[in-house]
């Protein structure tokens, strides 16, 4: 009867694991989350210094991956003192209304390349729209590292509208870049 | 008018670039006051963009009058007192260190503020600095207002010499900066 106990004990810790991915710690000392934007025809960069990402990711199953990010929008940082004023204001993140911004995946899919993707749902300052991210996870050693990329439109959650809405001087694409160090 | 210096006056290229600049002054003096007290919209930051613009064509211009200069003679001064000679050289040595260094000290700011910067929307310009660096926006900042009253002290000195040159001295001192084939006011023989 050995071998039954066996296969139970087996299929009770496997099933957990088949459920859900495995969940990483992420190191916040060396994970960034960072964009990109254009104003005046330049680009800057920026990113936010202070998120929590809860990564649920095994590579040889992406189909069960999940990832839940929350951004605190005042901690925005683009190396420009009168423009990291002026984005928490009204006019642009809003941060007296919507302090956090939250993004939350829905699917995973493969594609033809072998490449990963992730479907979820952004929502910031008070719009939620559908995103795309594309997923690359190397590990390291014990523990990996996760690269996220995607491309949003700024006008297509209010930030910078009204007066600000003119794409002339500040660009509506802004890539995102989400850099993410995982301990086991 | 001969484009270049002669003995007794300004030629048509020393002309064009003391009163092109004159007139940009004026106009970037007065866009740079009143563009500090504009809220933060869209507005302000075309109009900061022209006043980076014509600060970006004040030091062009300055570079190119400065070269032209040194390479042409100087029209010879009416006698006048050894101070006068010597407040009239050391007030247009300053005009020039001024405009190049006003444009330069806002290019400066600009860059430690971390701010793109230009040319009309047409060409880029580089940045001075790795970023931003808030100690030397702030001297960069200081520094640039500060020029900014030292030149406008001395042009109204400027100013008011070539004027009291003209009306009081009734030398060529003004008219001899200016367009038209007048014959020299001062007679042959007595000034030179």
């Amino acid at each position: 009867m050995k071998w039954m106990a066996t296969i139970v004990s087996v299929l009770v810790f496997a099933l957990p694991a088949a459920a859900s991915a495995r969940e990483w710690k992420v190191d916040p000392a060396h994970s960034t989350l960072a964009f990109t934007g254009t104003y005046q025809d330049e680009k800057f960069e920026g990113r936010f210094e202070r998120f929590d990402a809860k990564v649920g990711y095994d590579p040889a199953d992406p189909a069960h991956a999940k990832f839940d990010v929350t951004v605190d929008i005042a901690s925005v940082d683009t190396a420009n003192t009168e423009r990291d004023q002026a984005l928490p204001g009204k006019d642009f993140f809003d941060i007296a209304r919507f302090p956090r911004a939250h993004f939350v995946t829905t699917r995973f899919r493969q594609v033809a390349n072998g490449a990963v993707l992730a479907d979820g749902t952004l929502s910031l300052r008070g719009v939620a729209k559908p995103v795309t991210l594309s997923v690359k996870f190397a590990r390291v050693g014990s523990g990996a590292i996760l690269d996220v990329d995607t491309t949003l439109k700024r006008l297509d959650f209010g930030v910078g509208g009204g007066d600000w809405a003119d794409i002339s001087m500040i660009g509506n694409d802004v890539a995102v870049h989400g850099h993410l160090v995982l301990l086991p | 008018m001969p484009l270049r210096n002669t003995d007794t006056r300004w030629g048509a290229v020393a002309q064009a670039f003391h009163w092109g600049i004159a007139i940009l002054i004026l106009v970037q003096g007065s866009i740079g006051l009143t563009m500090v007290e504009l809220g933060m919209t869209p507005t302000k930051v075309k109009v900061f963009a022209l006043h980076k613009s014509i600060g970006l064509t004040i030091l062009a211009l300055a570079l190119l009058r400065l070269a032209w200069r040194l390479g042409q003679r100087v029209p010879s001064d009416p006698p006048m007192p050894r101070w006068q000679r010597v407040a009239a050289r050391a007030s247009h040595f300053l005009l020039y260190v001024l405009i190049l260094a006003l444009p330069l000290s806002g290019w400066l700011f600009n860059s430690a503020a971390n701010f793109p910067l230009e040319w009309f929307g047409v060409v880029h310009v580089p940045s001075l600095t790795h970023g931003l660096d808030p100690v030397l926006k702030a001297w960069a900042l200081r520094t640039h207002a500060l020029l900014f009253w030292i030149l406008i002290g001395v042009v109204a000195m400027h100013a008011a010499a070539a004027l009291w040159h003209h009306f009081r001295q009734r030398d060529d001192v003004l008219l001899r900066m200016l367009p038209g084939d007048r014959s020299p006011v001062r007679r042959e023989g007595t000034f030179s």
